[in-house]
This record gives C-alpha cells, sequence and structure tokens, in this order.
C-alpha cells in the first residue's frame, strides 16, 4: 500500500465527508486538539517572527550601506599613528598627512572604469548666524556631490559647476544645521560666517543618514557634538579662504594640519570591476604614503559580509525552525497514536462496514493534516501579529518576507502528514476482528 | 421442521477449518464444516461458549478467512481475496448487528446510518435519503440528529439494525444482538427481526440463549468447532 496509490485515489466527495468527519473527531476532544496544535503553533510562529525580526535588522545594516553607494570606494584621510613620522614631522611644526590631488590624478590616470571622483575637505570651527553659533564643519566639494552621496537637496539647491570655478562664496547648510543656525529664519539667502569668511546659503541638503541615525539614539547629546553640522561650499572657496594649511586652536594648545584631501569617493562603472578597482586603488595608495594615512572602505565588501552574516543566521534560525516543528510533530504523532489506540473499536467497526485500509489511512492521515494545518495557520496568524507588535510598542524594524509565512504554513501541513503516516498505517493494519474485540 | 429450500444457496462453506495457533499448539476453532444457507434462511448458531460461534461469525462476516476450505457468499469464492476486495465484500454482501451495538460515537443517527454507505462510494444526497428512509422503518424518525449516548440501549440496536440494512446486503449477520438488553428492548429488536425476515431478508444471529430456538426456523449448534446440529439435517 503505498500512499500515493492513497491520496490518488480519494475523490473529491470523500475528502469533503472525511474532513467533515476530520473535523468532528478533533471536536471531540477539544482540549487535547488545541494542546497538540499547540506545539505547532508556537514553532511556526516563532519561525515567522524571527525571521521577520532578523530580516528588519539586517535590512536597515545594509540599508545604511547602500547608502554609502555599492559602487563607491570611499578613502579617507587619517591621523596616521606611526609615533617616529610624528615626532619628525613636530620638527616642521606642521602636520601634513592624507590623501592628494596627486594621488587622485594617478588613479585616474591608472585606474580602468573610474567614474567620478568626489573629493572634499573640510574645517572644523564655529560657524556663526549674527550672535548665534554652532561647532560645525565646512566641507569643501564639488557639485556632483548629492548624487554621489545618495542625499536630496531639501530646500534651495546645490553649488554649480560654474559656482566651483569661480570660487563662489556659497554654501548648502544640512537640515539639522540649518535648524540650529536659524531657528526661526528661512535661512536661504542670508549668510552664515566662519572665521572671517562669509557665506551666503542658497540650500538645505538632507542630513547623512548614518549620522541621523546614530543621532537619534543620544538624542541631548548630539547638540554638544559637531556631527552632522556640516555646511559644504565649492572645493575652491574653501581654499580660498581658508589656504591649504589648518591651523587649531583647541583648550590652550595649537595645531597645524595640512590635509590636501579629508575624504574621495570613487565610483567604479561596473558593479562587477568594483572589487579589483579598489584593489588597484590600494596599490597606488601603498606606493604613495609611507604610513597608512588613509582609511579605504569598501562598501561593496560590507554588504556582502553583511550578507553572510545573514546566511548563517538564516541557517541558525532555520535549525531551530526545524527542531521546534520536530517537536511539535513528535507532539501530534505522540496524540496520533494514543486516538488511534483510542479508537481502535472505531476502526473495527469501520472496518467491518466496509472501510478498506486505505479509507482508515485516509482518515487519520487527514485528522493529523487539519491538526498541523490547523496549529500552521494560526502561528502563521500570530507569526505575522509579534512583528506589528514589536515594530509598533519597540520601535524595532521588521521585514515579513511573503515566503515566511508560506513557508512555515507548508512545513506545517508536511510535518503533519510525516508524523501522521507511522499512526494512520497503525491503525489500517490492525486485524479488524481484534479491532472489533477491543474495549 | 423446516425443509431446505431448493434454490441456490447465498452462503456456502465447503471443509471450513480454523486453526489458531498459540506458541506450540494450534487450536481448531472450526472443524471440517460444511454449510449451505439460503436466502431468506432465519438462522441461531447456538453453542456453549469454547464452541465455535465467534469464529464462525468472524469467518461468516468475512472478518477473518478461513484456515482451509472454501466460502461462497453470493456465488463468489470469497476465502482467497484480498484484503481490499474483502472489505468490499463485507461493506456490500453484509449487514453487521454487534451485542455492544458499536456505533461510533462522534457522528449522529443518520450519519452512523450513512458509514457503510459512505465506504461503497454512494453519493451525499442519495445515501442521506436511504438512511432517513431506514431510520424512519425502525422507528428513529424524530431522531435523526441525536448521537448515540442521547439514546437508550434499545434505540441504539435498532440504528444499528438500520446501518445493517443501509446497502441491503445478502445476509444480516447478528451477534448477541439482545445480549445488552432488557427483555422489552429485547423483544422489540427480535420482532423488527421477524418483519425484516417475513420482508425476505436472511437472518443469521449467533447468541446462547436458548429461547431462540424456538423463534427462529433454522437452528444450527456448535460444539466443540463442529456443527452437531443443523435443522435442515434433519430428517422430518
Amino acid at each position: 500500500m503505498k500512499l500515493l496509490d492513497i491520496i490518488s485515489g480519494v475523490s473529491l466527495f470523500r475528502l469533503k465527508r472525511a474532513v467533515i468527519l476530520g473535523v468532528k473527531s478533533l471536536w471531540m476532544h477539544k482540549l487535547r486538539s488545541m494542546l497538540t496544535a499547540m506545539g505547532i503553533v508556537f514553532g511556526v510562529c516563532s519561525v515567522i517572527a524571527m525571521l521577520a525580526i532578523g530580516e528588519g535588522a539586517s535590512y536597515e545594516a545594509q540599508q545604511q550601506i547602500k547608502d554609502l553607494g555599492s559602487q563607491n570606494v570611499i578613502l579617507e584621510s587619517v591621523k596616521p599613528t606611526n609615533n617616529t613620522t610624528a615626532g619628525e614631522q613636530e620638527r616642521s611644526l606642521i602636520l601634513e598627512y592624507g590623501l592628494t590631488y596627486h594621488d587622485i590624478l594617478q588613479m585616474q590616470a591608472t585606474v580602468p572604469g573610474i567614474e567620478i571622483t568626489v573629493p572634499s575637505r573640510e574645517v572644523k570651527d564655529f560657524l556663526w548666524n549674527r550672535t548665534n553659533s554652532v561647532d560645525g564643519v565646512v566641507l569643501g566639494t564639488v557639485s556632483w556631490y548629492p548624487t554621489m552621496k545618495n542625499r536630496d537637496v531639501v530646500r534651495g539647491r546645490f553649488f554649480t559647476k560654474l559656482e566651483m570655478a569661480s570660487s563662489a562664496p556659497v554654501c548648502v547648510l544640512t537640515e539639522s544645521l540649518a535648524r540650529q543656525l536659524f531657528p526661526l529664519e528661512e535661512p536661504i539667502g542670508l549668510t552664515v560666517r566662519m572665521r572671517t569668511s562669509y557665506f551666503r546659503v542658497i540650500g538645505v541638503i538632507e542630513d547623512d543618514p548614518a549620522v541621523a541615525a546614530s543621532a537619534e539614539g543620544m538624542e541631548s547629546s548630539s547638540q554638544s557634538s559637531s556631527e552632522g553640522m556640516e555646511m559644504m561650499v565649492p572645493m575652491s572657496t574653501l581654499k580660498d579662504h581658508f589656504g591649504d594649511v589648518l591651523f587649531k586652536y583647541r583648550s590652550g594648545s595649537f595645531e597645524a594640519i595640512k590635509v590636501e584631501l579629508h575624504e574621495v569617493t570613487v565610483r567604479i562603472e561596473d558593479p562587477d570591476q568594483v572589487k579589483p578597482a579598489a584593489l588597484a586603488i590600494q596599490h597606488i595608495l601603498e606606493r604613495n604614503h609611507k604610513d597608512v594615512d588613509y582609511k579605504m572602505t569598501v562598501p561593496l565588501d560590507l554588504l556582502q559580509r553583511a550578507e553572510r552574516t545573514k546566511q548563517i543566521f538564516n541557517i541558525v534560525l532555520g535549525s531551530i525552525a526545524a527542531i521546534s516543528l520536530l517537536v511539535g510533530g513528535i507532539g501530534i504523532m505522540n496524540i496520533m497514536l494514543a486516538t488511534v489506540t483510542e479508537r481502535t473499536r472505531e476502526i473495527g467497526i469501520r472496518r467491518a462496514l466496509g472501510a478498506k485500509k486505505k479509507d482508515i489511512v485516509t482518515q487519520f492521515l487527514i485528522e493529523t493534516v487539519m491538526l498541523s494545518g490547523a496549529g500552521g495557520l494560526l502561528g502563521v496568524a500570530l507569526g505575522i501579529a509579534i512583528p506589528v507588535v514589536i515594530t509598533h510598542f519597540a520601535g524595532m524594524k521588521t521585514v515579513i518576507e511573503f515566503w515566511a509565512p508560506a513557508m512555515a504554513f507548508s512545513i506545517s501541513v508536511m510535518t503533519g502528514v510525516l508524523f501522521g503516516i507511522y499512526p494512520a498505517f497503525r491503525a489500517a493494519d490492525m486485524n479488524p476482528v481484534e479491532a472489533l474485540r477491543h474495549e | 421442521m423446516s425443509r431446505r429450500p431448493d434454490t441456490e444457496p447465498v452462503i456456502e462453506l465447503r471443509g471450513v477449518e480454523k486453526h489458531y495457533t498459540m506458541g506450540e499448539f494450534t487450536v481448531k476453532a472450526l472443524q471440517k464444516v460444511n454449510l449451505k444457507i439460503y436466502p431468506g434462511d432465519y438462522i441461531s448458531i447456538l453453542g456453549p461458549s469454547g464452541g465455535g460461534k465467534s469464529t464462525m461469525l468472524n469467518i461468516l462476516g468475512c472478518l477473518d478467512q478461513p484456515t482451509i476450505g472454501e466460502y461462497f457468499l453470493s456465488g463468489t469464492d470469497v476465502s482467497h481475496l484480498s484484503d481490499d476486495d474483502l472489505s468490499k465484500v463485507r461493506g456490500k454482501e453484509l449487514g453487521f448487528i454487534f451485542q455492544s451495538y458499536n456505533l461510533i460515537q462522534q457522528l449522529t443517527v443518520v450519519e452512523n446510518i450513512e458509514v457503510p454507505l459512505y465506504y461503497q462510494g454512494v453519493s451525499e444526497k442519495e445515501s442521506r435519503e436511504i438512511a432517513i428512509e431506514l431510520a424512519t422503518k425502525v422507528g428513529l424518525g424524530k431522531r435523526l440528529d441525536h448521537r448515540p449516548t442521547e439514546l437508550s440501549g434499545g434505540q441504539q440496536q435498532r440504528v444499528a439494525i438500520a446501518r445493517a440494512l443501509s446497502c441491503d446486503p445478502a445476509v444480516i449477520l447478528a451477534d448477541e444482538a439482545t445480549g445488552n438488553l432488557d427483555s422489552k428492548s429485547g423483544g422489540d429488536i427480535l420482532q423488527i427481526f421477524d418483519e425484516l425476515n417475513a420482508e425476505g431478508k436472511t437472518l443469521i444471529m449467533i447468541t446462547h440463549d436458548e429461547a431462540m430456538a424456538d423463534r427462529t426456523p433454522r437452528v444450527i449448534r456448535l460444539k466443540d468447532g463442529e456443527v452437531a446440529f443443523d435443522t435442515y439435517d434433519e430428517p422430518n
């Protein structure tokens, strides 16, 4: 007697009757049926909920990485930690480090497929609107900065190539800086002062998503930090007004620093070429810089690493799901075996009245599948509700992928079939004479 | 005394034996049974306990197969059928009435009567009609949606009779059908049996109640697994 024969031999009419009968039999032992299904309910529900939470967490991480641009290679200047060089440079009074225009030119000349580069340079100091001041950063950059960084200009406009060429004293403020510096006014058209230079505000750009996210967690302390308080001006304007050497007066000490470029964003045309290009860039930088005074970030690498982490997470989750459904399945099998024993007489009666073995198998299999299916449905409902509740009350992002409930439900039904087969066949294989005599 | 009819038998046992192996011993529950049962027969099978009554019922009811010998039911040899075919024969050719009614507890009166029809693949509408008709016939027309637990013993046995009749079987087998009932209810049940036989049904009653011998025209007595007495074999 093969399972397939049984399934194919069941007509729709019989199936309907068997389902009705199954409902009646399960209904006779409401509490028991419910408790049995609970195993599946919690299995399915925990799988969906965990998947949704995990998916939500990795979605956020991936979104942050994607904001950096998957085709980009981000280079940043960092103060070298090497002591001997620092000592040498102390003598020359000016600390010189970081990326240079020479690096960019060499990259453009030797690395194929480089689309655009966005160099930027920053000067940190107080920004003034009349008597109102904010500890901020002036960022010298290029006109295509917003597109490259995936940041929208929310009001006004960004500066143009022409303004870059003419070193126009114009600036674009980030939203939070605009709020701090101009709490009551519309900043566009007004001026911001840094040291002795004045800049006309032409636009407001949205905050850096990474900074905005970290600021949310800190709230009050973010006001004192200069993070996110950016003002963007054309590269040439910055050089004209502040020169190449930056002087810092902080807590009584004096520091002179020369950094040509603080950050360079390189976009690679072909997404497949990002890794080789990044390698080539690294070679150039290694040759040009004796000290490691730069940092290279490849968002694609981070993305891939995040995806690998997610894969591992999914495997762990899958194992937990498998175990919980296994436990649920064993629970079902246990109860079905007890049910078969308890209903031995009924089986005998049915056999005497003309039921074939396959009729008995079908009957019990349908009951188990209904039990696990009902448990699965309830589990899906709970599994969808829990992430919604978590998002609502804990503010955590959760993502329910459409396949997760579908998969969890079908696995629960399959669990029913798998763990129902043995009890069903045991019921069918009973000797009718003995089954009828069973008390 | 009744006479052996001249028609073809509905049941014929030829040299049927049933052996049970219990460890090293072989128990012969039935021995050399030759029996012909004709359409319209109304038979009591009597005998002491251990005489082979239950085994006889199991063999006649196609619940078990003989170790030796042949069993013809409505002209077909059923002693070598597969399990599936045997199930089909049971459902179609035989009606069972048990001592303890053996109704399915989770089903209503009408649904219980429908069970054999369901396994024969009769459509839902048709089987419902048959079940209602039979329930009415046994006097339970107003209790169609009751469950067995809501009925008295006599009523439950009447449901069982209706169920046994549902597929219009060739033979009805009753195993101590009145054993669990008081004399009044038991009498009612026997009354129904009499009526069924009068309609031409073949009834075989397996019982240890000697009073039954006077009620049925044909009596078969089993002793030590053998047919010790058969009304038809007695000289008139």
